[in-house]
C-alpha cells in the first residue's frame, strides 16, 4: 500500500487587486496532481521555481486545504485528520529562517520535541542522536544566530526528525547552500532512506534528484509532465546524442533555424561566464555536427563536444515542451 | 498533565528568548519609568503618603501592562517574520496551546517593570512599600501576570489579520492604564465606563495587588481575575480554531 | 506614547519604507487615538489628585505629543535614506544641505501641527473645556511654532541616528524626557531647580506655557516673548542638527561608515 497518495490535487489562489474596485484574480498553482509513494521510497518532485512544488507539499503536510482532489498520508486524510497526519510526518524546509535565533540549537530542538509530543524520557537521547546525525554535535549550545546557513538547514533537518516520523517531507532543503554544505546535507538525506523512512523531496536541481531519488515526478506549471525512475526519464531522451558548442553571441534566428533541422530534437542555450553554451540534442542515427557548425557560420565558435543525454537534458526537454 | 507540560516548556522557552531580546533595547526597561516619574510628581503635590504608595503600585502595574500590550498583539506576526509560524502550525500540538504561553511569557517580563518602578519610587521619591497581606500580595502578582497573558492572547488572536498589529496593541496601552484604575479610582469616570472596566481583567489584577498591599480583601479580585482570564482564553481558542481553518482553506493568513 | 517602540526595537528594524507609518492602520492608532488618551490619562490623574484643571493637561499633552511624529518621522527621513542606500548619493550631490533637509522637515512639521491641533480640539470636546473664542488664532500660531521647534529637535535626533543604531530607543527616551521636563503635566515650578534649568533649553516648554496663558484669556501680545524664545530654541536645534549632519557626513566620508547598518 502506498504511504503517500495524491489524487488529482488542485489548488487555486485568489488574489485581490485594486483598492476601491476590488477585482478577484484566480491563480491555479496546482492543476490536478496525482502520484503515490511507496514505503521506503525517496520520491522527488522536480520542477522550476513557481511550478507548484511547494503548494503541493503544503497540501500534503496539512498546511493548505486543496481546492479539489484528495490526499492521504499513511491512510489518514490530510483534510479530515490533520492531527493524525502531523503526528506521523516530519517537515523540513530550506532557507535560513524558521529558527529562534536568540536561543541555542539545543533549545530549539527541545521546544519542538515538546510540541511534537516526544515523551520527556526519550527527548534527551533523541536530541543527542540527531545532533550527531546532522553533524551539529559540539555546537548545540551556541545561539543559532551565529550558525552558518548550512548549520541552520541541518538544524531544520534535525527538527523534522525529532519524533521519528515515518514520512519526511523535504522542501528544497539544499537551497542556497554552498556546494560542500549541500553535499553533506545530501549525504544525511541518503542515510534517512536506509533507516527506512519514506521521503518526498522537492528540488529544482536535476543532479540532486538524480543522485538521491528512487523515482521522480517532473512538475511544470502545476502539472506533472513526466514520472519515472531517473533511468526511465533519461531513457526518454537517451535515444540520441547531445552536441555542445561554445559560442559567443548567438542570434535567436540561428537557434530557430537549428530547431527546424531534420533530426534535431531540442535546442537550448545556457549562459556561462564569458560565453554561451549551445546544446543541440539530435537523434542517434543522424550526424549533424557539420550542419550545426554550418549554421553558426559567422559567429565566434569555441569548443565543440558530444555527450550522452543526462537527466538535465530530459528535464529541459520536458519543461520546454510545455 | 501533558498540556501543562507543554504550556510550561513553551513559557520557559519564550521567556528565555524575550529576556534576551528585551534587554538588547533599553527602551523596554526604562520607558515606563518616565510615566511613573510624572505620576509621582503629580501625586506628591497632593502630599499624602498613602496616595503616593497608591500611585507607586499603579505605576508599577502600568509597566507590566505595557510589556504585554506592546508585544502580545503582534505575537503571531512575530512568528511569521521569523519564519517559525509554519513550523509551529505543522506540529500536532494545538496551536492555541502554543501561543498562550508566548503571551504569558511577555506578561511575565512585566514583573521586571513592576520591581523597577517600585525601586525607582523608593529611591527617588522615598515611597516605602508596605504589604498588609504578604502571602496574597505574592499570589496577586502571578495572578495578574496570567490574566495579562490571557488578555494578550486574545489580542494576538484578534489582531492577526492586521498588518500593523503592533500599532493596535500599542493603542490599548493608555486606555487600559486609564480605565482599569491604575492611577485613577473608577469612581472618577462616567457610569458608562465602569462596565468596560469590569470586563477588563487588569482592573481586578490591579485591585488584587493594591488591596493586598494597602489592606483590604483581595480574594474576590483574584477570583474575578480567574474567571475573566479563563473567559479570554476560551474565546481565544474559539477564534483560533476558525482562524486556522480559514488560513488553510483560503491561504488568507499567509503562514510564511 | 511608545507607539513606535515595538516596531523599531522589537525586531522589525528591517522595515525600510519611508513614511510607511502614514498608512491609516498605523496613523489612526498612533497619532489620533493615542494622544487623545494621553490627554485623558493625565487629566484624570490630575482630577483624582485634586490638582490642576483639565485645560492644563489638554494644552500640555496635545503640544507635547507633537514630539512623536517629529522625532520618529525626522529620523526616518534620514535613516530611511541610509537603509535605501540613497543617503550617500544625496550627500555627495552638490545640492546645498540646508534646503534639502529643511525641505524634508516641512511635511513633518505640518503633520506634527495637525496631530497637536486635532488632539487639542478632541481633548477640549471630550473633557468639556471651553476656550476664550479670541484665543483660537493665537493657539494655532503657538501650535505651529511648537511643531517647528520640535522638528528642530527631530533633525538633531535624526543626525544622531546616523551614529546610533537603535535610534527608536533614543526617540522614545527623548519623548519620555519631554514628558517630564517640558511641564506638560507637572508645573515647572514644582520640579527641582536643576530640572528647571534643563526645561528652559528644551523645545515645547515655552510653547506650552504660551498656550496655557492664551487659554487663560491673556492677549496674544503677552505671549510673543515666550513664542520668540520658543522660535529661537527651535532655530538653535535646527542649526545644531544641520551642523551635526555636516560633521557626521565628513567623518562618514573619512571612515566610510555612512552606509553601514
Amino acid at each position: 500500500m502506498a504511504v503517500v497518495e495524491a489524487h488529482d490535487l488542485r489548488r487555486v489562489y485568489k488574489t485581490h487587486t485594486g483598492t476601491i474596485r476590488r477585482r478577484v484574480k484566480e491563480i491555479e498553482a496546482v492543476r490536478g496532481v496525482s502520484f503515490a509513494i511507496d514505503k521506503g521510497e525517496l520520491f522527488g518532485l522536480l520542477g522550476p521555481n513557481g511550478a507548484g512544488k511547494t503548494t503541493t507539499i503544503k497540501m500534503l503536510i496539512t498546511l493548505l486545504i486543496p481546492t479539489a482532489g484528495t490526499a492521504n498520508v499513511l491512510g489518514f486524510d490530510v483534510v479530515k485528520d490533520p492531527r493524525e497526519v502531523r503526528k506521523r510526518i516530519g517537515y523540513v524546509f530550506g532557507g535560513e529562517r524558521g529558527v529562534y535565533e536568540r536561543l541555542s540549537g539545543y533549545d530549539n530542538l527541545r521546544y519542538f520535541a515538546e510540541l511534537y509530543g516526544v515523551p520527556p524520557k526519550v527527548q534527551k537521547a533523541r536530541i543527542e542522536e540527531l545532533l550527531e546525525l546532522v553533524g551539529l554535535k559540539g555546537r548545540e549550545h551556541e545561539r543559532t544566530e551565529g550558525y552558518s546557513r548550512g548549520m541552520k538547514q541541518r538544524l531544520h533537518v534535525a527538527r523534522g526528525l525529532l519524533h521519528d516520523p515515518e514520512v519526511v517531507f523535504l522542501d528544497e532543503p539544499t537551497i542556497g547552500l554552498d556546494p560542500v554544505g549541500a553535499r553533506e546535507l545530501r549525504a544525511t538525506i541518503g542515510t534517512l532512506t536506509s533507516a527506512g523512512k519514506t521521503i518526498l523531496l522537492t528540488t529544482h536541481y536535476m543532479f540532486e534528484a538524480d543522485a538521491l531519488c528512487d523515482r521522480i515526478a517532473v512538475i511544470s506549471q502545476g502539472e506533472i509532465v513526466a514520472e519515472g525512475t531517473p533511468a526511465q526519464l533519461k531513457s526518454r531522451v537517451a535515444s540520441g546524442a547531445v552536441t555542445e558548442v561554445e559560442v559567443f553571441g548567438i542570434p535567436d534566428e540561428t537557434v530557430e533555424r537549428l530547431r527546424s533541422l531534420e533530426g534535431v530534437m531540442s535546442v537550448w542555450v545556457e549562459e556561462r561566464e564569458q560565453a554561451q553554451v549551445l546544446s543541440v540534442q539530435t537523434r542517434a542515427d543522424v550526424q549533424l555536427t557539420a550542419a550545426i557548425l554550418g549554421h553558426l557560420n559567422g559567429s565566434n565558435v569555441g569548443r565543440v563536444s558530444h555527450r550522452e543525454p543526462t537527466l538535465e537534458d530530459a528535464y529541459v526537454a520536458l519543461v520546454e515542451g510545455e | 498533565m501533558r498540556t501543562l507540560r507543554l504550556l510550561g516548556i513553551g513559557w520557559l522557552f519564550h521567556f528565555k528568548m524575550i529576556m534576551r531580546s528585551a534587554f538588547d533595547g533599553v527602551g523596554q526597561v526604562i520607558y515606563p519609568l518616565f510615566f511613573a516619574t510624572v505620576a509621582f510628581f503629580v501625586f506628591r503635590a497632593g502630599d499624602s503618603p498613602r496616595t503616593l504608595l497608591y500611585a507607586s503600585l499603579g505605576a508599577a502595574v502600568m509597566g507590566m501592562w505595557s510589556a504585554t500590550s506592546t508585544t502580545a498583539g503582534s505575537a503571531m506576526q512575530r512568528e511569521r517574520w521569523q519564519g517559525t509560524l509554519e513550523a509551529l502550525v505543522a506540529t500536532p500540538a494545538n496551536f492555541a496551546l502554543i501561543l498562550l504561553p508566548v503571551t504569558i511569557a511577555m506578561a511575565t517580563i512585566g514583573i521586571y517593570s513592576l520591581v523597577a518602578t517600585l525601586l525607582w519610587g523608593r529611591l527617588l521619591f522615598g515611597i516605602d512599600l508596605t504589604v498588609v497581606h504578604p502571602l496574597l500580595f505574592v499570589l496577586s502578582i502571578p495572578a495578574t501576570v496570567l490574566t495579562f497573558g490571557a488578555l494578550g492572547f486574545l489580542f494576538a488572536v484578534c489582531f492577526v489579520r492586521f498588518r500593523a498589529a503592533w500599532a493596535l496593541g500599542n493603542m490599548f496601552e493608555y486606555p487600559v492604564w486609564l480605565i482599569c484604575g491604575f492611577l485613577v479610582p473608577l469612581t472618577f469616570f462616567p457610569a458608562w465606563v465602569r462596565p468596560i472596566s469590569w470586563i477588563l481583567a487588569p482592573t481586578w489584577g490591579m485591585n488584587a495587588i493594591r488591596e493586598s498591599s494597602l489592606g483590604g480583601s483581595p480574594l474576590p479580585d483574584l477570583i474575578m481575575c480567574f474567571v475573566l482570564g479563563s473567559a479570554y482564553i476560551a474565546l481565544g481558542f474559539l477564534v483560533m480554531e476558525r482562524l486556522l481553518r480559514a488560513a488553510r482553506e483560503r491561504a488568507a493568513l499567509s503562514l510564511t | 506614547m511608545n507607539s513606535f517602540r515595538l516596531f523599531f526595537v522589537g525586531g522589525l528594524t528591517s522595515y525600510r519604507a519611508l513614511f510607511y507609518w502614514l498608512s491609516p492602520t498605523i496613523y489612526i492608532p498612533s497619532l489620533i487615538v493615542a494622544p487623545i488618551f494621553q490627554i485623558l490619562l493625565f487629566a484624570y490623574i490630575g482630577r483624582s489628585a485634586g490638582l490642576q484643571s483639565d485645560v492644563f493637561y489638554v494644552t500640555g499633552n496635545a503640544i507635547q505629543y507633537a514630539a512623536i511624529p517629529c522625532l520618529f518621522a525626522m529620523s526616518q527621513t534620514v535613516s530611511g535614506e541610509r537603509y535605501q542606500n540613497t543617503l550617500h548619493a544625496i550627500l555627495v550631490s552638490p545640492a546645498n544641505r540646508f534646503p534639502l533637509f529643511v525641505g524634508r522637515a516641512l511635511p513633518v512639521m505640518g503633520n506634527a501641527a495637525f496631530v497637536s491641533a486635532f488632539s487639542f480640539a478632541a481633548g477640549c470636546v471630550i473633557l468639556g473645556v471651553s476656550l476664550p473664542a479670541g484665543s483660537i488664532p493665537g493657539l494655532a500660531v503657538v501650535i505651529l511654532v511648537a511643531a517647528f521647534s520640535c522638528t528642530g529637535l527631530g533633525l538633531t535626533n535624526a543626525a544622531v541616528s546616523l551614529r546610533v543604531r537603535e535610534n527608536a530607543v533614543l526617540s522614545n527616551v527623548i519623548f519620555g524626557f519631554l514628558l517630564i521636563f517640558t511641564g506638560a503635566n507637572v508645573p515647572i515650578s514644582e520640579l527641582p531647580t536643576w530640572m528647571q534649568d534643563v526645561s528652559h533649553v528644551l523645545p515645547l516648554t515655552h510653547a506650552i506655557q504660551a498656550a496655557r496663558d492664551l487659554a487663560a484669556g491673556e492677549p496674544f501680545s503677552d505671549v510673543t516673548g515666550l513664542l520668540a524664545t520658543e522660535l529661537g530654541i527651535g532655530i538653535a536645534y535646527l542649526a545644531g542638527g544641520l551642523a551635526l549632519l555636516r560633521v557626521f557626513e565628513w567623518q562618514g566620508r573619512k571612515h566610510a561608515t555612512l552606509e553601514q547598518l
